[in-house]
């Protein structure tokens, strides 16, 4: 039983990396960058963990800054996938300038709550 | 009439300032009344009066049962101390019983009470209500077969000679009293619990007191050290009370005794009554030991006027000015033991404050790391001298949010993140728009 749940894992695995592989670079340039927004607030939360929130408010808007990042080019990836039925129509610059926006919007708000 | 109204009216206004009692700027006692049981007692005595009246105080002497006698009159008091040479009084005359004489004392008033070998229980009972327990046998005296004083007369050994002072410059004096001082009376316990009360004289190892010419069917009660000749009370409103039990020991006749004591070679020509009555006068009547603090200041360091709030960790200042009573004029207090607390349930900080020896005590601390309503509290409670009990309030804030640095340290790994992130959305758009 272990021997075929094992043998599963790794069928399901390599399936997982020829699907991926097959995505396009630009989708997978997107995902490089959510990778580093997380990583980013994951190192931030670690470091609050062992020193203590004192400036609450600065942990607060770094780890935000990170999670707003990584949320906003999640939501560019989807609209820019043409695999999605739902996005067909918008034009993909579209939504790069939404993204844009959103971002400005973000990095405002995060500057002025940093202190 | 129309002469005299103005006259009787510009010697009416100038009254007041004409009476000499003791007040909180000169707190040494004015008008004395004495109560004696027999006038005998006022020329037996007399070197003792003579002290007092050369140090400036207004004895008035009076039979203890004269119906005329009365401590206060329409709520103003008469007299500033009590004396009580009345050892066998049965009933006081006039308005004085004990309940008057306990708020005389509850006043601020100093009061004297000497017993003897035939005290009543009137005077007992005020002596209990003041702190002070005598041995209620009656005829009881003081006895000790050790410790006496040699005399051709006296062979019961009820004339004893005591040098167990309590250990205190202030309640008698800086000079060390050479002889012993010749005793003969009833003594009295103090409740150990009790921590207003002070053994002045207290009596050897080998005292006890009963009635020396009854046969000591059981054990007597009181019984060496533990028998107090003299004692004093210092209340918690500063009025001072001496207690002894023995008359006579104020007598002239003592005053000018020699005295030896059993068992030692050393005649003293003059007994060490006198001194030992002179000095400790001077401590009841408030001459010696009396303080008050004054200009209590606190601001912070750099600045002049005292603020209504102080920050966290802000360098405070604080100053007490401490006087002392010499009997005429007051006088810088000395002292290296005096502390303030910066109290808020219990003392963040406990300072010892330095003097300049000309009456002013200060320090400089650092406001603690705790914001609330804090007080500066000086509580000096020394053997002898009045209790000096000052409390100041004043609330501690946190920092105010300028009052931080620009730039805090401890964050600058979210700023890095923050900024890193706008930089990585810069890198991005470029490489998602140009990228194929």
């Amino acid at each position: 039983m272990a021997r075929s749940s094992g043998k599963d894992a790794q069928a399901l695995f390599h399936s997982l990396r020829t699907a991926y592989a097959a995505t396009p670079t630009n989708l997978k340039i997107i995902d490089l960058y959510v990778g580093f927004a997380v990583l980013t607030a994951v190192i931030q939360v670690v470091y609050m963990a062992l020193v203590g929130s004192f400036p609450f408010n600065s942990f607060l808007s770094g780890v935000l800054s990170c999670v707003g990042t990584a949320v906003l080019a999640v939501c560019l990836r989807i609209q820019v996938n043409k695999e999605n039925k739902e996005f067909k129509d918008l034009a993909p610059e579209r939504a790069f300038a939404d993204f844009v926006l959103c971002n400005l919007v973000l990095h405002l708000v995060i500057m002025n709550f940093l202190g | 009439m129309g002469k005299l109204l103005p006259v009787f009216v510009a010697l009416i206004s100038i009254l007041p300032f004409l009476c000499n009692s003791f007040s909180p700027e000169s707190p040494t006692d004015r008008r004395v009344l004495v109560l004696l049981d027999d006038f005998a007692i006022k020329s037996s005595h007399s070197l003792f009066f003579k002290s007092l009246k050369s140090r400036g105080f207004n004895l008035d002497f009076k039979l203890a049962d004269d119906p005329k006698i009365a401590l206060q009159r329409y709520g103003q008091y008469l007299y500033d101390a009590l004396i009580l040479f009345c050892p066998t009084i049965e009933r006081f005359g006039g308005s004085v019983d004990v309940a008057a004489i306990l708020e005389f004392v509850d006043s601020g008033r100093d009061l004297i009470i000497a017993a003897d070998a035939n005290a009543s229980d009137l005077i007992k009972e005020v002596a209990t209500e003041c702190g002070v327990d005598f041995d209620e046998e009656p005829g009881a005296v003081v006895i000790d077969h050790i410790s006496y004083a040699v005399s051709d007369i006296e062979g019961d050994h009820t004339l004893i000679a005591s040098a167990d002072f309590i250990k205190s410059d202030v309640i008698l004096g800086s000079k060390k009293i050479e002889a012993p001082v010749l005793f003969q009376g009833i003594g009295h316990s103090l409740n150990p619990a009790n921590s207003l009360v002070l053994k002045v004289l207290s009596a050897s190892p080998s005292a006890y007191s009963s009635n020396p010419s009854s046969k000591l069917s059981n054990p007597p009660s009181l019984t060496g050290s533990a028998i107090s000749l003299v004692s004093v009370v210092q209340a918690r409103n500063n009025a001072r009370i001496l207690v002894t039990g023995s008359l006579t020991m104020i007598s002239d006749r003592f005053f000018r005794a020699g005295v030896q004591k059993a068992g030692s070679p050393t005649k003293h020509k003059k007994s060490g009554n006198e001194q030992f009555l002179t000095e400790l006068s001077k401590w009841v009547f408030h001459e010696r030991g009396h303080l008050k603090a004054l200009n209590v200041t606190h601001h912070k360091v750099g600045e002049a006027g005292e603020p209504s709030m102080y920050r966290i960790n802000d360098e405070l200042e604080y100053s007490v000015e401490i006087y002392e009573w010499s009997g005429t004029n007051w006088e810088a207090y000395v002292a290296d033991d005096v502390q303030v607390q910066f109290y808020m349930m219990s003392p963040y900080v406990l300072k010892t404050l330095s003097t300049d020896k000309k009456g002013l005590y200060s320090t400089a601390f650092k406001v603690p790391d705790v914001y609330g309503v804090f007080q500066f509290k000086v509580e000096y409670q020394r053997l002898g001298y009045t209790s000096l009990s000052l409390a100041k309030q004043i609330p501690v804030r946190p920092y105010r949010h300028n009052e931080y640095e620009r730039f805090i340290p401890a964050a600058f790994p979210y700023y890095g993140g923050a900024f890193s992130m706008m930089i990585g959305f810069f890198i991005f758009t470029f490489v998602h728009l140009y990228s194929k």
